[in-house]
């Protein structure tokens, strides 16, 4: 408990429903909600926690288990975890539950934290054509390029999509091919999907401690449920997409229910009877948290909204959140009958709602990425949450904390309440005004004859630029061209950079070339005259150009910039550089 | 010449001195030196007449340059308290009106209404950008080091001396120099003035203060102004201080007020200069220092508060009318800010900035007959581009007012002629193009001004609006979270960022 900040136990503690139990800010634990898990590793009634790490997303996945605030172990995978649960898998005595970890078409199953048994999901189907280009490769048929072709033509336009093995061939350089093909053709073609997410079913009973099938969810839109003990797919059922987030109810015997989250913003029922889905809730954007709270369904979507449906699809509740969500769990005390949603937020709070009320709200020091709920040790109420710097904060719920529900705040918003800061309208202004209203004809006829005159001087100004090509920008219409400089650098040598653009819509500038005039006593310049290349619309073309300074009395000018285009004289956009007084000095 | 003869020389050259004739009177000790080398008289009054051609203000509030800026080795907190730094911008206690209502400068201070050094600058924040803005005498904007400047003056006065100094400093024996308090003096202030050798009036003036058994607050003084030339702000602190001690003086309270600033203590700062109020009550030099350290903290109404205690003493104060004016503008009361602008021009102040202020109050408290006469005289009396292009560019807005967008976009063009940096007409004229239906040419401009001005929330909440009609709103809302990082209450920006978000998340 050493590493709570001092200040968090002075001012969180006292009013707040929840005890700071661990904060470790470096506990270096990248995870997910689906990744974390409460469970009685060893039998002995103590809850552990059981983590997939996915360490730096290419390496260093790990499968850790804390106890207490303490490391208990660590086993190394071999691929990023995308689920993680514990589930009791036979009668044996002691019961102690396995670990089943999801990464990639795998599923590896952990008892007593060593490794059981690797379960492997089905092929897919291969695309028949794709079969044959290869076989052709095999046969030294066809050489890399024509496969490439031919793979590219099936790819567009096949039923079946392609496998992992000609989808990373198509990506290679040409010169990788060959190598790639060699080393590949002989091994038949497989065609693997890869799991979504993971969840598990009670087989026949409903007590804590019966015997759990696991449900898993694929990138081919299918939903598999395993038996515990063989490993076979007991059922399969499939949906219109690909499954997120997943909860299951029920037992596989008697009837159940799978709830499952689509990537098409879709949250489909599954019944036990039937191989397609029998309700589908169409969401207004991405779900991005999945809880079941009773017989309702509460999603958090991407537009920061909670919104809650019965298992049938109507619409409850829609609350609306101060910031997006991250992530969402379930806090359930079946000793107090008490269930409530946890809501992470991205701006670093944790809601607890009840409802569509909020009945606590904790602050973190980061943003929560990942969040459990349940016994940890021997405490009933823990909540364990991760955070994205790789912190992990133990919080525990006080016996003596009462959630007491209050309906959110009505009444008019604060707003209206809030008074404007329009300055009064001074005496001045209105002897103005007084003043405006008497002599209006003079004033109106003053203002429009001095009007008439600086109209008659801005146009012989702008013309004057325009004749002289003053302005850094040309409207003509074959060459519409903007020119900005800038001059960097302290002296005597400093470095100018022209910005050049093409402001057409469409049409290229080409043959253009670029001259400068300046004082030769003063100034030197590395190339004083260069060419433009080709001006595509719509690009900034900066070109650099190093201007040394010759006078060390401290004196600046102008430099003169001339955009000509060959065959004129005249040119099309001039700037006027002035040049900053060079500050250093230069060594002789 | 029948007078010259009768006078004598070294009488003539202190009448010349005292009426201000720096040069002959130098010419006239030459000659007495050249008759007596060790006539200390005119070899003093010479040094004086020297330091006199080139004395600046010690007093008066000077530059960080760049190397001051970017290479402070003092680290501060990063977020300091609210009100407490004057380097981070938008420590603001609130009152002051919003970028959307008063422009800002690059570090994001609302302008003042007078320009001074460093009330444009502020703190660039990376080395590209101090290395990149303009560093002209005239626009008063970062100069790359003090000393820089300190040196080029010197070899100004230099250059007046083809045959070689007038004292050879390598070859001055300090020492017996410090011995003489008459001439010690005098020659402190030609070696920090005209020479601009501090390390050497660092010498002088140790000497002489150890001479004076460190009773004379004046060395004292000396000492610390060459300890803040060198930067050793805390060593100038204490001399200050110890001066203090001696002799209570209103030009002491301002050097220690500087050193206070420099080190980044504007609180302290503002103590000091009350505590100073206290022996010398209204004293306007420390009252001006009150209000100018409020007005760079972006507290805006203290600061005018200040400045009127100013003008209660000293009602010719053209810092404090102009910039009580500047806020009355900024506040939506232009008819008071013509009471001072028009103050300004009975107390003789004649130029083209003026005339433009005054023009532009006419026009927003609706007196329509002076505005464009207003905005003539000041074309008449400009004498720089970048004058000229600000005089285009207000006439501009006025054009934009009355709904003649051809005289604006006329207006705006001759503005970026004469000023190719001006990032304010680049957005102005990017969205007259737009009313055009000219999106290419608009992107464009929005761009410059974008890169022009990083600080200026306008250009990319133009692009992202732009960008939103064209249906490209991955750059909407980026430019929108450059808006809102430039101005984050900006209400425009966040209700478009909202319909972003909403856009992005909605299926």
């Amino acid at each position: 408990m050493s590493s709570v900040p001092m200040e968090m136990k002075d001012s969180a503690v006292s009013s707040s429903k929840w005890l700071d139990a661990h904060y470790d800010p470096v506990a270096n634990l990248y995870t997910f909600s689906s990744c974390i898990t409460l469970a009685d590793l060893h039998g002995d009634g103590e809850n552990k926690l059981v983590v997939g790490d996915l360490g730096t997303g290419a390496g260093n996945m790990k499968l850790k288990v804390y106890r207490g605030t303490g490391l208990l172990s660590e086993n190394t995978l071999l691929d990023l975890p995308t689920g993680l649960v514990s589930f009791l898998m036979d009668q044996h005595e002691p019961r102690t539950p396995a670990i089943a970890v999801a990464s990639g078409p795998f599923i590896y199953i952990y008892k007593n934290l060593r490794p059981y048994f690797k379960f492997t999901l089905p092929n897919l189907e291969v695309n028949p054509l794709e079969q044959d280009v290869w076989n052709q490769a095999r046969g030294d048929m066809i050489d890399p390029l024509t496969l490439k072709e031919m793979l590219e033509g099936i790819r567009d336009k096949a039923d079946i999509p392609l496998s992992v093995r000609s989808l990373r061939f198509l990506m290679l350089e040409p010169q990788e091919m060959e190598s790639y093909v060699n080393l590949h053709k002989q091994q038949p073609i497989r065609r693997q999907t890869v799991i979504t997410c993971i969840g598990t079913l009670k087989k026949n009973m409903a007590d804590d401690d019966a015997v759990s099938c696991l449900v898993i969810g694929t990138e081919s839109q299918d939903i598999y449920i395993l038996d515990p003990e063989a490993f076979t797919i007991l059922s399969k059922m499939s949906l219109p997409s690909v499954p997120t987030l997943m909860d299951v109810t029920g037992q596989f015997d008697v009837e159940f229910r799978i709830i499952v989250a689509c990537r098409n913003g879709n949250i489909y029922v599954l019944r036990r009877d039937s191989q397609k889905p029998k309700y589908c809730i169409e969401l207004s954007s991405h779900p991005v948290g999945l809880v079941r709270m009773g017989k309702n369904v509460v999603v958090g979507c991407a537009e920061e909204t909670m919104q809650s449906f019965t298992q049938k699809g109507k619409k409850l509740w829609t609350t609306y959140l101060p910031a997006p969500v991250t992530t969402m769990a379930l806090l359930d005390l079946p000793t107090r009958g008490f269930q409530a949603i946890l809501v992470a937020l991205a701006n670093c709070e944790v809601h607890v709602y009840r409802d569509k009320n909020i009945v606590s709200t904790i602050k973190t020091q980061d943003v929560v990425t990942s969040i459990c709920f349940g016994r940890y040790g021997r405490e009933d109420g823990t909540l364990i949450m991760t955070t994205k710097g790789g912190g992990l904060i133990v919080k525990i719920l006080k016996r003596t904390a009462v959630f007491d529900d209050k309906d959110s705040i009505s009444g008019p918003p604060i707003a209206q309440s809030i008074r404007l800061n329009v300055p009064k309208k001074t005496k001045l202004y209105v002897d103005q005004t007084m003043r405006e209203r008497e002599n209006a004809v003079a004033m109106h006829r003053a203002f429009q004859m001095d009007l008439s005159r600086l109209r008659l001087a801005a146009a012989r100004a702008y013309v004057k630029a325009l004749e002289s090509s003053l302005t850094p920008m040309s409207t003509s219409l074959t060459e519409p061209l903007k020119m900005n400089a800038v001059v960097q650098g302290l002296g005597p040598s400093f470095k100018l950079t022209l910005n050049i653009q093409n402001t057409a819509a469409c049409r290229p500038v080409m043959n253009l070339a670029i001259s400068f005039l300046y004082d030769e006593n003063l100034y030197s310049m590395r190339t004083a005259f260069f060419k433009i290349p080709l001006l595509v619309p719509g690009l900034n073309y900066p070109i650099d150009t190093f201007v040394e300074c010759l006078s060390d009395k401290g004196i600046s000018d102008i430099i003169k910039v001339f955009v000509l285009r060959e065959g004129k004289s005249t040119p099309l956009l001039t700037a006027h550089i002035n040049m900053p007084v060079s500050e250093g000095l230069a060594l002789n | 010449m029948e007078v010259t003869l009768s006078m004598d020389p070294l009488f003539l050259a202190w009448s010349c001195f005292r009426r201000r004739k720096f040069q002959k009177c130098s010419d006239l000790c030459t000659k007495v030196l050249e008759d007596n080398p060790y006539d200390q008289a005119a070899w003093s009054l010479k040094t004086r007449a020297l330091t006199e051609m080139v004395y600046i203000d010690e007093v008066e509030v000077d530059q960080e340059g760049i190397a001051e800026i970017m290479l402070d080795e003092s680290a501060i907190a990063q977020v300091a308290r609210p009100g407490t730094s004057l380097r981070l911008p938008g420590t603001s206690q609130g009152g002051g009106p919003t970028p959307a209502v008063r422009p800002v400068t690059q570090s994001g201070r609302p302008i003042t209404g007078f320009v001074r050094p460093s009330t444009q600058s502020g703190r660039p924040g990376t080395m590209e950008q101090a290395i990149r803005t303009p560093r002209t005498a005239n626009t008063a904007r970062p100069v790359t080091s003090a000393s820089g400047r300190f040196v080029r003056l010197g070899t100004a006065s230099m250059l007046t001396h083809p045959d070689g100094p007038f004292i050879n400093l390598s070859r001055l024996n300090l020492a017996k120099y410090a011995q003489k308090p008459n001439l010690s003096k005098t020659l402190f202030e030609y070696i920090f003035h005209h020479e601009n050798d501090v390390k050497n009036a660092l010498d002088l003036a140790a000497l002489a203060t150890e001479h004076a058994q460190f009773k004379d607050w004046w060395w004292k003084v000396q000492l610390g102004k060459c300890y803040y030339r060198l930067g050793l702000y805390r060593e100038a602190e204490k001399q200050f201080r110890s001066a203090l001690n001696h002799q209570e003086f209103v030009d002491t309270y301002l050097y220690l007020a500087k050193v206070y600033q420099r080190l980044d203590q504007p609180i302290t700062a503002l103590n000091l200069f009350k505590q100073g109020l206290d022996h010398f009550p209204g004293e306007v030099t420390l009252l001006t220092g009150i209000a100018r350290i409020h007005e760079v903290m972006n507290n805006i109404t203290s600061a005018t508060e200040y400045y009127k205690d100013v003008l209660k003493q000293d009602n010719t104060h053209v810092e404090a009318i102009a910039c009580i004016g500047s806020n009355h503008f900024y506040t939506d009361q232009p008819e008071i800010a013509l009471r001072f602008y028009r103050r300004l021009l009975q107390m003789g102040v004649y130029n083209c900035q003026l005339y433009n202020n005054l023009g532009l109050c006419c026009f927003y408290a609706q007196q329509y007959d002076m505005t464009l006469s207003s905005f003539e005289r000041a074309l008449a009396l400009v004498s720089s581009d970048e004058e000229q292009a600000d005089v285009w560019y207000n006439i501009g807005h006025v054009a934009v007012g009355i709904g003649d967008l051809t005289l604006a976009y006329q207006c705006f063009k001759l503005a970026l002629a004469f000023n190719n940096d001006h990032a304010e007409a680049y957005n102005n004229l990017a969205v007259l193009e737009l009313r055009k239906g000219h999106i290419e040419q608009a992107k464009a401009f929005l761009q410059t001004a974008a890169s022009l001005a990083p600080h200026m929330y306008e250009p990319h909440f133009n692009f992202a609006v732009l960008s939103d009609k064209v249906g490209d709103l991955q750059s909407s809302y980026m430019s929108a979270q450059k808006s809102e990082d430039a101005f984050p209450e900006h209400v425009d920006t966040q209700q478009i960022l909202k319909t972003l978000r909403q856009h992005f998340s909605v299926l």
